[in-house]
């Protein structure tokens, strides 16, 4: 019989987690479909649980000078209502599942699940969002890169939780966010797609590019982009094969019952295309 | 393990079961309240929706653990109000009901967006139900209910 | 009521939003069991051996050797096993139930029964004919020796799951030591008495089927839970307590019968003046393992061949091929969907060749009353395709826009379907296999009660049977009751298909209606029986395939407007704009709730919906992913209804429930292939798919 903990606040989850390894419940709604049993009964859950979806510490959203602190148990919903999330981020929010699992829906689970297909994380990768990761031993601070390491897998300690998620303030001239799913609501990613550019005097100061859904994590190359800063926009436009020709080879996309990996493959290519001839 | 506390359609409840019951089976099973229903057992056509807080949640896949401290509306509870009943009126005359399997669902679905937004467009109520399956409607009749419904209901949201 | 077509409030729309009516699940029984399936995890193999492990108290297993009767669903033929004994022929085919009180317990019982497959080589594609159907009008073969020109297509069309929101399930018990009682979620309460009764060989009054309310059906709940109905009424009559069986939405979606996948080819001759002189069709249905009623999906399939269209020669050949896949079933519109995407893409294909505006060449040959139908039998009653079409063409602004779309390369489509679908079983089978009967009882109080067997699935039949009723016998609503049906109290009236409900009977039962209103006496107990009579003009030979298929035809237009997204290959629907003559609605917001969910289906089976198998196993099996429409996909739509009486159809009305899916998918087709300049063969036409074809220069 696992244990089962509701833990009354902050330093007792981080006390229990430090005593014996806890699967860490938010919201649930990934957890309790993975898990799921027969109606009527409860999940398949093999280790202990901690519900920390009510803690009411990491239900917060700080806005400080230059960036925002996202507690890892605010609902995707109350970000979306929120003045200072990045409009990017909302916008993805916006289309992601329904209300009813937005209300409830976290991005640390979006993080802690992360699925190859999570559309949460494009943004968070293009926006260079750090991760606070914290046990009774201290805290960590992670770019959200070097936390999801493959499909399911993190990098994240047995004692270990996530406290928050900062996403730094950065202006950008234009902000594309493309999802392709199989309707236009309540939808798994087939790919998506996330763009910044920052321009000034037509030329290139910053320019990004994540893909989601297309490989087993999200796809971001920093060096594709450093070589794109300085650039001209007119120049970026006149080699645009040429970064389609870089990004290609990362991209490796699976069949799957949703779509195949032709089609997700050649809608990454056309997106990143019509992103840059559109800048 | 101690007790789970929460309030059920105005009463404070406690409970002592597996946190990790799924609320839907909690309501069905442990307290009869039957007219949340299983469509999908995975949070994706809403005929299991409820509020909590005042807000839709998909009662399939949220774990009784999280439920603590929170005030639970199931359709029982809320088709005693008033605004249920502006609801009900209007899906009746608009024709926003058909086989009826999704469409206590779809009345909290419609709550949750008129306690937030008691003026919505079309499209934003179209978002509002946007996790709310049904195959016999096509969904042009509810929305004009929800719609008759904000108008009609002036004041009540 | 001044006149009938005035909408009421649906008689249960109180019980229904507030959770109050009563599905199958939420019904609970004392000492109810559960029973949970043990199914075949191969899609064509010999059962070698079963390991069963020792049961606990109270815990049974229940199989082929446990029913008393045949081990074959009551369907059509016997064909169809209850339980798989020696052969399984598709993945998920039941073997066994285990039954018992604690869920935990019957789940650790399945992981522990272990069977051993002895694996034989499955068959997938269209090899092995189990029905074969031919029939022919004027002589298509005569026409080659005269200049002509021949043009052949092949069209596909994909599985579509019902998805009713509601998953299918059913409870039994025993009321006596020989009377079993079922109460489940199903449209025919008589074919699932039938069907117990072969199972278990009991006597008629032996067995009770009660309705449950049911949570849409959709063709889903038409034979599918007779099956289930044997296994439990096996499974009740060994162990003597009641047991509930509830499908999830899984094990629904991977065994529970779609619509037939179809692969359809077209070969048109064309004479002088782009005369469309013949068509000789190849009609292929996948049947799935077992044939079920697949051999009337094919019928209905292959009498659509010429659409709303007067074609005078036809060479039709069709069948039904069994494959090592999920049996395939009843689906709203029951084989002319998959037959009038083919002929509406056709005759635009064809005009393409001849070089003419599509537009022209179908109304060319738009079937007028008087002309023969398919089958050598006569459209007696006038049709009014024309005015449905101008109606339509003017509100969506279809020609202006499509010369635009046409001209233009923005991606944008406009496409316009015309369509029938025969009202009521093919043929004479009102007479020779439903002989339906209708019984309305007055009681002393004088409250009329509608004794039927009509099951409201959400298509509002409780509502609209029981205003033909009190309107007929003018007497206010709350006089008349109509309970959901108990095969003990209700005459069998026919199955719940076919869109046969409200012409056949309800106008059996206005007939009735009238009958009692003539012979009312206050306060004194009277039982009015209404049988069918076929009317006499209804001349039908089933071998050959000849005469009047139906008695009424009902009509429709459909256009949609698409863009098609240029990077994704996305496609949105940006308006549907449709008209239907159904005859006369018996309540017109229930008629335009029919109509447009019935739109959402037909187009979404054009575009969105995909289902596939690999090698036997179904692939989407979820509401996740199996995609239906949600509340942010469906388009604008607007719907007319245009009165055309008919005057065997009480009030006029003819059917309804299955024409307004009928001609979704050729029209969002029709608007794709404008909006990509490419030509569509193949539906759902997916952003993969219209990607593949984007990708070649033309087709």
């Amino acid at each position: 019989m696992v244990k089962q903990i509701i833990p009354a606040n902050y330093r007792e989850a981080l006390s229990l987690l430090n005593e014996e390894p806890y699967q860490i419940i938010a919201g649930g709604t990934d957890l309790m479909i993975q898990k799921r049993n027969t109606a009527g009964l409860p999940p398949k859950f093999e280790k202990n649980l901690l519900y920390l979806f009510n803690l009411k510490e990491l239900k917060v959203v700080i806005k400080e000078p230059s960036q925002i602190r996202i507690g890892s148990m605010t609902s995707l919903e109350d970000l979306l209502d929120h003045p200072n999330t990045p409009l990017l981020l909302k916008q993805v929010i916006a289309e992601m599942a329904s209300p009813a699992v937005r209300n409830v829906a976290t991005l640390s689970g979006n993080i802690g699940n992360a699925s190859p297909a999570g559309d949460s994380l494009v943004p968070l990768y293009l926006l260079d969002a750090v991760v606070v990761l914290e046990s009774i031993g201290g805290i960590r601070r992670l770019p959200i890169e070097e936390v999801i390491v493959g499909p399911r897998k993190t990098v994240i300690r047995a004692n270990e939780l996530i406290r928050e998620i900062i996403i730094p303030d950065q202006d950008f001239t234009k902000v594309q966010w493309t999802k392709v799913g199989g309707r236009r609501a309540d939808a798994i990613s087939k790919v998506s797609f996330a763009g910044t550019v920052m321009i000034k005097n037509q030329t290139i100061q910053d320019f990004r590019i994540t893909l989601g859904a297309v490989y087993q994590t999200v796809i971001r190359n920093r060096s594709i982009e450093a070589s794109i800063i300085g650039q001209t926009v007119s120049a970026l436009k006149a080699e645009a094969e040429t970064i389609l020709a870089q990004y290609e080879p990362l991209i490796r996309p699976i069949d799957d019952q949703r779509s195949n990996k032709d089609y997700r493959k050649q809608v990454a290519l056309n997106m990143i295309k019509d992103f840059i001839m559109k800048i | 393990m101690k007790p789970i506390k929460f309030s059920l359609n105005g009463e404070e409840v406690e409970l002592d079961l597996n946190p990790s019951l799924r609320l839907l089976d909690v309501l069905r099973d442990h307290f009869h309240l039957t007219g949340s229903k299983e469509g999908c057992g995975e949070g994706e056509c809403g005929a299991c929706a409820v509020l909590l807080d005042g807000h839709i949640i998909n009662s399939c896949c949220f774990p009784l653990g999280n439920i603590n401290g929170h005030s639970l509306v199931t359709i029982e509870g809320y088709s005693k109000t008033k605004r249920y009943k502006a609801l009900e009126e209007a899906f009746s005359e608009e024709g926003g009901m058909q086989c009826g399997f999704c469409t206590p669902g779809m009345i909290i679905a419609a709550e949750s967006l008129l306690n937030k937004n008691p003026h919505p467009t079309e499209d934003a109520i179209r978002i509002g139900i946007s996790g709310n399956l049904c195959r016999c409607t096509g969904y042009n009749m509810i929305v004009k209910a929800v719609k008759r419904a904000s108008e009609k209901g002036a004041g009540l949201w | 009521m001044k006149n009938i077509s005035q909408s009421v409030p649906l008689v249960d729309y109180q019980e229904k939003a507030s959770g109050k009516t009563v599905f199958v699940n939420d019904i609970q029984m004392d000492e109810m069991h559960y029973a949970k399936t043990v199914r075949s995890e191969k899609a064509h193999a010999l059962i070698k051996n079963i390991i069963i492990p020792a049961l606990p108290d109270g815990y049974f297993t229940v199989d082929a050797a446990d029913i008393p009767g045949k081990n074959f669903v009551k369907i059509i033929g016997e064909d169809w096993p209850i339980f798989a004994k020696r052969t399984v022929n598709h993945i998920g085919e039941p073997i066994m139930l285990v039954v018992g009180k604690d869920k935990a317990v019957l789940e650790e019982i399945k992981r522990a029964i272990k069977i051993e497959y002895e694996e034989l080589t499955p068959v997938f594609d269209f090899q092995s004919s189990a029905v074969h159907k031919h029939y022919s009008k004027g002589d298509f073969e005569s026409l080659l020796e005269f200049p002509h020109r021949l043009i052949e297509h092949t069209y596909e069309t994909g599985y579509q799951e019902q998805a009713y929101i509601e998953p299918q399930g059913l409870i039994a018990g025993l009321e006596n030591d020989r009377k079993i009682k079922l109460v489940g979620s199903f449209q025919c309460p008589f074919y699932v008495k039938n069907a117990v009764q072969s199972a278990l060989g009991w006597e008629p009054k032996q067995v009770r089927v009660i309705q449950a309310a049911v949570g849409g059906a959709f063709g889903g709940k038409e034979e599918f839970p007779s099956l289930m109905a044997c296994q439990l009424a096996v499974a009740v009559n060994k162990i003597r307590k009641p047991i509930k069986m509830i499908y999830e939405r899984e094990e629904d979606m991977l065994v529970t019968t779609k619509r037939h996948p179809s692969r359809i080819k077209l070969s048109g001759i064309v004479g002088a003046n782009n005369r469309l002189l013949g068509i000789k069709a190849q009609i292929g249905l996948d049947g799935g393992a077992y044939v079920g009623l697949s051999s009337v999906v094919l019928a209905r399939s292959m009498l659509a061949v010429s659409g709303a269209y007067a074609i005078p020669n036809l060479d039709v050949t069709g069948d039904v091929y069994v494959t090592n896949t999920v049996p395939t079933g009843a689906f709203r519109g029951f084989g002319a969907p998959q037959m009038i995407f083919a002929i509406e893409m056709f005759m635009n294909h064809l005009a393409e060749e001849l070089k003419i505006p599509a537009y022209e060449f179908r109304m060319a040959h738009l079937a007028k009353q008087g002309d023969l139908t398919s089958t050598g039998g006569v459209f007696r009653d006038p049709i009014i395709l024309n005015e449905l079409i101008e109606k339509v063409a003017k509100v969506s602004g279809y020609h202006e826009k499509h010369q635009d779309y046409q001209a233009n390369n923005r991606f944008k489509g406009i496409g316009m379907s015309c369509f029938f679908h025969g009202c009521g079983f093919t043929g004479s089978g009102e007479s020779t296999h439903i002989k339906a009967q209708v019984k309305l009882r007055k009681d002393k109080s004088d409250q009329v009660f509608i004794l039927v067997a009509a099951v409201d699935m959400g298509q509002g039949a409780r509502t609209t049977l029981k205003k033909i009723v009190y309107d007929t016998l003018q007497i206010p609503a709350s006089q008349v009751t109509f309970e959901r049906p108990d095969t003990d109290d209700v005459p069998d009236s026919g199955p719940t298909v076919a869109s046969r409900t409200v012409m056949i009977v309800g106008g059996l039962l206005a007939r009735a209606a009238k009958k009692l209103r003539d012979q009312w006496v206050h306060n004194k107990e009277t039982t009015v029986i209404e049988k069918y009579q076929q009317p006499d003009f209804i001349k039908w030979d089933e071998d050959s395939m000849q005469g009047d298929a139906y008695p009424a035809y009902s009509w429709g237009v459909n256009v949609v407007e698409t863009e098609v997204d240029p990077v994704t290959y996305a496609v949105k629907v940006m308006g549907i704009w449709s008209a239907y003559d159904l005859g006369k609605a018996i309540d017109e917001r229930i008629i335009l709730g029919q109509a447009d969910g019935g739109i959402a289906q037909g187009v979404a089976y054009g575009y969105l919906e995909v289902m596939r198998h690999e090698s036997g196993m179904i692939k989407q099996r979820n509401l996740t992913d199996y995609i239906i429409p949600t509340s942010a996909d469906v388009a604008p739509t607007q719907t007319f209804l245009v009165e055309n009486p008919f005057a065997y159809g009480p009030y006029g009305a003819k059917g309804a429930g299955e024409l307004t899916l009928v001609g979704g998918a050729p029209a969002v087709a029709l608007a794709i292939e404008q909006a990509i300049k490419r030509q569509i063969h193949k539906i759902p036409a997916t952003p993969e798919y219209i990607m593949e074809l984007l990708n070649h220069e033309t087709n």
